[in-house]
């Protein structure tokens, strides 16, 4: 086939394109749009009430928009021949039944959409359950429930990977494992969209970002890209008793000398080589000075400033 | 769709639901087969009139149709509630979100539990007749009345019995899909079931007194437990309607309420 290449391409890509969901009395998606392409993983981050979950479940068909659309790979998921081989989705608030055994969960998601048998112990074995196979739901731990929600979403070996805050209630391994899990699927090329409020968690699995508030989008890009874009770049940090001497010796250069609200002295334009050279020719008594890389979380909550919160 | 019939039969026998409503499909037979017994007995001794019964329903077939139907009362009900749960377990154990993942077409989704449900109305009707024909045909042929199993009012009243099963389940999975809250649907459909018969019947009563008309008492069959007596009631008088009234009345509950469900999960937000 001549378009053998370009096809697996488009038909995991996610294009969001104006979408807007109205509540009864909060709009908790407005007119937003973004992309989201296949063999990288993309954060879809936002302060809590932003909208990241009715943004999926609306891109899922769970929720209708009142305007807008959602496609994956140019289709909306109700058009997908085949939905559960084309997406998988690991939602909050998606269960099992609490009297159901893990195994026959499974059973009875490939029942519904025609998948093998065998399909429920291959997913159980990919996420590590197979030893609780034949425990029922309600007896699972959360870390075991939030598996087995990615057995699920793995059933029908899907291109495209949806996933509303994975890591809520997993222990450090838990989230590691989570981390090295999804990494590989974007690296077999499949699309990995996952929303978090967990933002450094985020610098250490996204390659892209989605950042919205408030409904909105506020920034889309490749994660360095967006935290280079801030005006903020490299600071050294200083703590000393003698701030005055130090900003006076630094002064006519090239730095720009910020308190914070320890008061401790932030410095921008200069590195730490040369403000502790100007800190040791004019005799000042340094505590402390470390270089400071800005990080997702200073983006992240400086784009996202006053618009957080309870809506 | 058979994928998601399959499912949907799946999801009932991987939980212990069914099986305690088994337990008391089987136990109101157990009630309900040594009185309809007695009943029996005393009807055919001549001494209907100390039982409330006259006519044709007095008469040997009628009884023993009767008798060969144990347990349907309270059978009909666990149906109804298989029915319910069929539904509302998917919000109570918020599963519908998997589910509608699994077939985003969610009018296939709400027809297959229908034709699920009728199926497992099947399979309690079947397995209740059996045990119904087992203990009814031994009870009769020692007493000396034969089988009576080719009197046809005898297996008119099998077959209806069958319908019934069929169709309070479907009912059951509208009236989930009407109210999601598991413990209200329940409830409520149990509540109604049990206790709204005798209120219905009784308001119908002083309408009758007050309209000085005894016409009006044919009208309670509006009312789904009174169809589904008379649909498997003999005979046809002034206050009772034919049971074909009943069959027409319950089928338009089960499509009234399939309908309405159908259309208000196609609509409803998942979240
Ligand atoms: N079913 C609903 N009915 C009414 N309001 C809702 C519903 N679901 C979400 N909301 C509101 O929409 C906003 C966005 O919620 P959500 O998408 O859950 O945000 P996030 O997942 O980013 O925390 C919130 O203000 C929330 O209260
Ligand atoms: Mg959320």
């Amino acid at each position: 086939m001549s378009d053998g290449q370009s096809r697996p391409t488009n038909d995991a890509q996610i294009v969001v394109s104006g979408l807007s969901k109205q509540y009864r009395n909060v709009l908790a998606v407005n007119n937003l749009s973004f992309t989201v392409e296949p063999g990288r993983v993309t954060g879809f981050l936002g302060p809590n009430g932003a909208g990241k979950t009715t943004t999926l479940r609306m891109l899922l068909n769970l929720v209708t928009p009142t305007a807008g659309t959602a496609t994956i790979g140019g289709r909306r998921y109700p058009e997908l021949a085949e939905p559960l081989r084309h997406v998988g989705a690991v939602l909050e608030a998606s269960s099992a039944h609490k009297g159901r055994t893990g195994i026959n969960h499974l059973r009875v998601i490939s029942a519904a959409a025609g998948l093998p048998r065998q399909r429920a112990d291959e997913a159980l074995a990919l996420v590590g359950l197979t030893p609780a196979a034949k425990r029922k739901f309600k007896g699972y731990s959360l870390g075991m429930k939030q598996r087995l929600g990615i057995a699920a979403a793995m059933l029908g070996d899907p291109r495209v990977l949806i996933l509303d805050e994975p890591a809520n209630g997993l222990d450090p391994e838990g989230i590691r494992w989570m981390r090295g899990f999804l990494k590989g699927l974007a690296a077999e090329g499949r699309t990995v969209l996952v929303s978090s409020h967990l933002l450094s968690e985020m610098q250490l699995l996204a390659d892209d970002v989605v950042i919205i508030a408030a409904g909105q989008l506020v920034r889309q890009g490749p994660v360095d890209q967006v935290i280079g874009s801030m005006a903020q770049g490299v600071r050294v940090r200083v703590r000393t008793p003698q701030a005055e001497a130090l900003t006076s010796a630094l002064a006519g250069g090239p730095a720009r000398v910020q308190t914070d609200e320890h008061g401790a002295l932030l410095i921008a334009g200069v590195d730490a080589p040369t403000v502790g050279r100007a800190a040791l020719g004019a005799g000042v008594e340094l505590h402390e000075l470390t270089t400071e890389r800005p990080d997702l979380e200073r983006v992240f909550l400086e784009l996202t400033a006053g618009k957080a919160g309870i809506r | 769709m058979s994928n998601l019939v399959r499912s949907e039969l799946l999801k009932i026998r991987t939980t212990s639901t069914w099986w305690w409503l088994a337990i008391g499909a089987f136990l109101s037979i157990a009630m309900a087969f040594p009185l309809n017994a007695w009943l029996f007995n005393t009807a055919v001794e001549g001494n209907a009139e100390d039982v409330g019964l006259t006519g044709d329903a007095a008469s040997a077939p009628a009884q023993a149709a009767n008798l060969y139907t144990s347990g349907q009362y309270l059978g009909l009900m666990f149906v109804m509630l298989i029915g319910i749960l069929m539904v509302t377990n998917e919000f109570f154990h918020q599963t519908a979100t998997t589910t509608f993942l699994a077939t985003p077409r969610r009018t296939a989704v709400i027809v297959s539990k229908l034709i699920a449900a009728s199926l497992l109305g099947f399979v309690f009707w079947l397995v209740t007749t059996v045990i119904d024909l087992g203990a009814g045909a031994i009870f009769l042929t020692l007493n000396d009345h034969g089988t009576l199993l080719g009197e046809w009012e005898v297996q008119r009243a099998l077959l209806l019995n069958l319908m019934a099963y069929a169709i309070w389940t479907v009912l059951g999975v509208g009236i989930g899909t009407l109210i999601t809250n598991q413990l209200g649907a329940v409830i409520t459909a149990s509540v109604l079931y049990l206790i709204g018969t005798q209120v219905v019947s009784v308001l119908f009563f002083m309408l009758s007194s007050w309209l000085d008309s005894l016409a009006v008492l044919k009208w309670q069959v509006l009312w789904p437990a009174v169809a589904s007596q008379v649909m498997i009631t003999p005979g046809e008088n002034e206050m009772l309607p034919a049971w074909w009234v009943g069959v027409l009345v319950l089928i338009g509950y089960a499509l009234v309420s399939g309908i309405i469900g159908v259309l208000l999960t196609r609509r409803r937000d998942i979240s």
